[in-house]
């Protein structure tokens, strides 16, 4: 047994070699050269990623080919409605852009292949999701399998991209986000808000009215956001939203254990709504001084307070839709 | 009706009324019982359940040193140095005195009851603790409301035998306590908190959260310019006793010195001593000396406690953050590192319906009872707003810490609803009244509004002196501070008898509501063991599935205590409980290694399998299958994580990427990638289910059609499989007597030639 595998292994590294000989004078050597350097112009002109479609899909993935190659299978097109599609786009460009700051750019080659000009490619490989990432290693690798990435459980961020890239075509892309000029000025300009503030409250720290409203503020907000389950979203990232489809309202996640950005935001906006009819009910009506004036303001407000709840109960039947009870909407 | 008759009805209500709100919280968590059957339920429990039982059998000095060795085969627990105590020596205490005086009740029937009992007790600390904020009337709402919300139903329900049971009662009892002791200042409250708080941290891990609450709440005192010798007496108290009692517990031991979640504690207990020493020294010398010794004292303090911080943690005399804690902080960390603890259901985060099922109206009545905190912004009101802030923060992160946030939903909207009712209930005269009071200190008052009779001024008068007296001296001291802001804008009546009519009847409309909800959602989701599982039939029936039960039944009568039988860690305590038994991993996750060794064996081929099971003689493998039953919780769908934590400590034998098909899809059927259809759990699972309905078996959970041919085993016999297919225990063979391999005997047996094992050789 162990002598086979020895064998084996002499024969296919001898192989390797005589392969490897045969290459260097062989005059297919040459054009497969063009076609590097064709592919690096075309790469570095699109900032590191190469367009495909069917036809030159097959040419540049076809062999001889000592080059990697990932392809990136999507559909952004808008009426595919690729959510996932549209957020991994700019980070797949972010590695590729990192590529063009490598020395050796021969050897690893971004392609990006959208579905509106590449179906025949999609059967080909039994796509039937996007987006997907394909790599394809070069001949000289022993694997020639294409790889898929795992997005289930690496998510649609440039980093874990680039390491994975980086493993299996041993090179060292580094990515560099832009610099988000307006996010830069937001914070500057908070930062400044931020200690323009605390020098104010600083001066009037001894008048802890002075700061109640604000600190009232910033513990009911954080509560509102906590309640509506802003921590799922930090923790799960969901699509903000999902365009309807058929009268379906689209910002409502189906499943109970399930939500999306805006969802959660409009349950926050309805919990604040909620908690201020019960605030001036408590805290506005007592103070108005004309009788009909404060009977307006009760039915209003305990109006309001009565609708909201059963849109909010609303919502909830739409998530459980066992949940048997309603109050104005049924 | 003379108000002497009314404080006397209302002296004979109130305890009837908690007496009945006891009763109600205790029987609206029945409803297991009247299903299914006073039983133990899901898995911690059965581990608690088993160590009373050992505690109430053997005493307490040799539960104290108990080694298990059926656990953890073949390494063992120290279970007396890894538990928190305080609900068995609970359980074992009342089952104690209860046969001291000749009551012969089972001790299985008070492990069962015993968070029922606790919740009626949880229930009236919430009307102590918002007592202290408001008044006894908003007390009663709170114990009310506390009582039959869901989320805390939801861990202590009849049979839910586990230390969140009897922790919530301790953790809103010691916030009371607390609150009594910085009301109060007294030596004597702080001494209480401290021994409640021993008790909390005998009983439940997330002490750790009056650890850092409490001292959050000395320091933002501090911060606020109240420090007062009240809060430096009820604090130092509070955090000497309570530290020195907490290290009594062998499973926290030094940890009160030694971690980070504790050093906050610390902090602040230094702060307040430096804080008292700076008080002192005002009273001896001059504004001006004082003001350079402060300066110089605050600038030498900093630099040699950040030294002294930097030199312990770098030499790690002082641990960094424990995982799970710092997961909470940084919500990534575990899913990246820690997969065992990302694993566990109940670490989820919550989605925003899961904080309206449990919570229902109280979730949006919760902020406003936090706003009129601070409206009145007394130094207990400043505990029950970081109280909200930061339990809201943790119940987002993790499901499991509902639990935490219910009590301070419960109280807040107790508030808010209690003042809406004050509100709308007020005698205008009584409004009227302390409308002109206010009026004539401020001398703002508008006459218009005063068209009182000489009746009611009297009244006010007589209202506003009890007022007075009622008012603690601190309170006039922190109202005294922020002057300005305490004095009341004018309040008038609510005039018209319809505006008041319509909100107090929707007010109890929702009262009602709630009520349903909360009994909706115990009755239909907090209610289940998870042992038995209820379904209906075709026909509408109620079909009982007792599968589990069946099969630890099977294992204790047909093999003996010295058995081993592997199973993936989530059933390991029942096993141990149910089946008397020997296990190699179980819900007590403390060893991370032997767990990927358990999901090494479950997810490689048979022969590396086998040697696993060998080395750790195995004798038994059980599994949980639901592909019939449609069980959707069943080791199939846990596989994934046994593959990453086995890949997480044998990277080279396990790889999570093999059980993907190339499209990147966890498939079961034909379309099975090999490693999955080689692994010993694929196997175990879907063995002879081809057999079932002639070769058209589909698994009802991942809705798969099964290829006719199911899978082989040669290193397990199956030795049980219960009615519905949920458990399944194999028998795993031993050596062949005369050195053959265990496929080639298989198939040997099987009458089929040995192929290519001889050309091989």
């Amino acid at each position: 047994m162990a002598l086979v595998l020895t064998l084996t292994a002499i024969l296919s590294s001898s192989a390797f070699f005589s392969r490897a000989y045969a290459q260097s004078n062989n005059p297919s050597q040459d054009v497969l050269q063009k076609k590097v350097s064709r592919l690096q112009a075309k790469a570095i002109k699109n900032k590191g990623v190469i367009e495909l479609d069917t036809n030159s899909f097959e040419e540049v993935l076809s062999k001889p080919r000592n080059y990697s190659m990932a392809v990136l299978f999507t559909a952004t097109s808008p009426e595919y409605q690729c959510v996932p599609c549209l957020n991994f786009d700019p980070e797949y460009r972010l590695v590729a852009a990192g590529w063009t700051k490598l020395a050796d750019k021969s050897q690893l080659f971004f392609g990006s292949l959208d579905f509106k000009v590449g179906q025949p490619i999609f059967q080909k490989f039994g796509m039937n999701s996007a987006p997907a990432v394909l790599f394809f290693p070069s001949d000289k690798a022993a694997n020639q399998a294409p790889e898929r990435y795992d997005f289930a459980r690496s998510g649609f961020i440039a980093e874990p991209f680039a390491k994975w890239v980086n493993a299996k075509a041993a090179t060292d892309i580094r990515i560099k986000r832009p610099i988000d000029l307006v996010a830069l000025a937001v914070k500057v300009l908070s930062g400044f808000a931020f200690i323009g503030v605390g020098y104010l409250l600083y001066k009037k720290a001894t008048k802890v009215s002075g700061s109640k409203y604000l600190w009232s503020a910033i513990s009911l907000f954080t509560i509102f956001i906590m309640i509506s389950g802003h921590m799922w979203n930090q923790i799960r990232n969901p699509p903000y939203t999902i365009p309807g489809r058929g009268g379906r309202s689209g910002f409502i996640a189906q499943g109970f254990q399930n939500q999306f950005g805006l969802e959660s935001q409009v349950i926050a906006v309805l919990y604040a709504a909620l908690t201020g009819c019960v605030i001036a009910l408590i805290g506005v009506v007592p103070r108005i001084e004309t009788p009909a004036l404060q009977r307006a303001a009760v039915w209003v407000s305990m109006g309001l307070f009565i609708f909201l709840f059963s849109l909010l109960i609303q919502i909830f039947r739409v998530k459980n839709p066992a949940y048997p009870f309603t109050l104005l909407f049924k | 009706m003379s108000a002497e008759t009314t404080s006397t009805i209302a002296k004979v209500l109130k305890p009837t009324i908690l007496i009945l709100i006891a009763i109600v919280a205790i029987s609206s968590r029945l409803f297991s019982i009247i299903r299914f059957e006073s039983v133990i339920h899901e898995f911690d429990p059965w581990f608690n359940y088993r160590t009373t039982q050992h505690l109430v059998k053997n005493g307490f000095y040799e539960f104290w040193n108990w080694f298990d060795e059926k656990s953890w085969y073949p390494l063992g627990r120290v279970v007396g140095g890894t538990v928190y105590p305080g609900i068995m020596v609970t359980s074992a205490l009342i089952h104690n005195i209860l046969h001291f005086f000749n009551f012969p009740v089972d001790i299985r029937n008070i492990c069962v009851f015993l968070a029922p009992m606790f919740s009626g007790l949880t229930a009236f600390s919430a009307y102590l603790l918002t007592k202290e904020l408001k008044d006894s009337s908003a007390g009663l709402l709170a114990a009310a409301f506390l009582g039959v919300a869901p989320g805390y139903i939801s861990r202590s329900v009849a049979g839910s035998y586990d230390n969140e049971g009897i922790a919530i009662f301790l953790l809103v009892f010691t916030f009371y306590l607390w609150i009594k002791a910085v009301k109060t200042g007294s030596a004597f409250f702080g001494l209480l908190t401290a021994l409640f708080y021993f008790y909390m941290v005998s009983a439940w891990g997330g002490y750790v959260f009056i650890t850092n609450l409490v001292p959050l709440h000395a320091f933002t005192l501090v911060l606020m310019g109240r420090f007062s010798n009240r809060l430096y007496v009820s604090y130092s108290t509070f955090y000497a006793v309570g530290t020195l009692l907490s290290m009594q517990i062998p499973f926290v031991g030094f940890q009160p010195t030694r971690t980070s979640e504790h050093m906050a504690a610390l902090g602040v207990f230094g702060l307040l001593q430096l804080r008292g020493f700076a008080e002192l020294i005002r009273g001896l010398v001059t504004p001006k000396q004082f003001r350079t010794l402060l300066k110089t004292g605050i600038a030498i303090v900093t630099v040699v406690s950040l030294t002294i911080l930097t030199l312990l943690s770098m030499s790690g005399v002082v641990a960094p953050f424990t995982g799970r804690f710092y997961s909470l902080w940084d919500t990534g960390y575990a899913k990246v590192h820690i997969p065992i603890i990302a694993s566990v259901s109940e670490h989820q985060p919550t989605a925003w319906t899961s904080f309206f099922f449990d919570l229902q109206m109280l979730i949006f009545l919760f902020p406003a009872g936090v706003y009129l905190c601070f409206k009145e912004l007394k130094d207990e009101h400043v505990f029950i707003i970081l109280y909200s802030v930061f339990a809201s923060y943790f119940a987002g992160v993790m499901v499991r810490l509902m639990l935490t946030l219910t009590p301070v939903v419960c109280v807040s909207a107790a508030i808010a609803y209690s003042t809406l009712l004050d509100t709308y209930l007020e005698k205008s005269e009584h409004v009227l009244a302390t409308t002109l009071q206010g009026g004539a200190s401020t001398s703002a008052a508008s006459a218009s509004a005063i068209e009182s009779t000489s009746a009611s001024k009297k009244h006010g008068t007589k209202s506003t002196n009890k007022d007075t007296s009622e008012t603690k001296p601190h309170s006039a001291a922190a109202s005294s501070r922020n002057n300005n802001a305490s004095e009341k804008p004018k309040r008038f009546p609510i005039f018209s008898w319809d505006s008041r009519m319509m909100v107090i009847l929707q007010l109890t409309w929702f009262l009602f509501m709630f009520a349903w909800h909360c009994t909706y959602v115990t009755s239909g989701s907090y209610s289940s063991p998870s042992i038995v599982l209820a379904t209906r039939g075709h026909d509408g029936s109620q079909v009982i599935i007792d599968d589990f039960r069946e099969a630890y039944y099977w294992l204790r009568k047909n093999t003996g205590e010295n058995t081993k039988v592997m199973s993936w860690w989530d059933y390991g305590y029942q096993m141990a409980g149910m089946a008397n038994i020997t296990t190699l991993v179980d819900n007590n996750t403390w060893n991370n290694t032997h767990i990927a060794t358990v999901g090494k064996a479950m997810a490689t081929s048979e022969d590396v399998a086998y040697k696993v099971l060998r080395q750790h003689d195995v004798d038994y493998v059980l599994v949980i299958f639901g592909g019939v039953l449609g069980y959707s919780g069943d080791d199939i769908n846990k596989f994934l994580w046994m593959i990453r934590i086995g890949e997480g400590v044998y990277p080279n034998e396990v790889k999570e990427q093999s059980f993907f098909t190339p499209r990147g899809e966890y498939k079961v059927d034909h379309e099975a990638t090999p490693a999955m259809k080689n692994s010993l759990m694929y196997k175990m699972s879907y063995y002879r289910f081809s057999e079932l309905h002639g070769g058209n078996a589909v698994d009802h959970v991942r809705s798969a059609r099964m290829p006719a041919e199911g899978p082989t085993l040669s290193v397990l016999e199956e030795a049980y499989t219960t009615e519905h297919w949920l458990v399944r225990i194999y028998k795993v063979k031993d050596l062949d007597n005369i050195g053959r391999d265990l496929k080639d005997a298989t198939a040997f047996d099987n009458g089929k030639a040995r192929k290519s094992s001889l050309k091989r050789k």
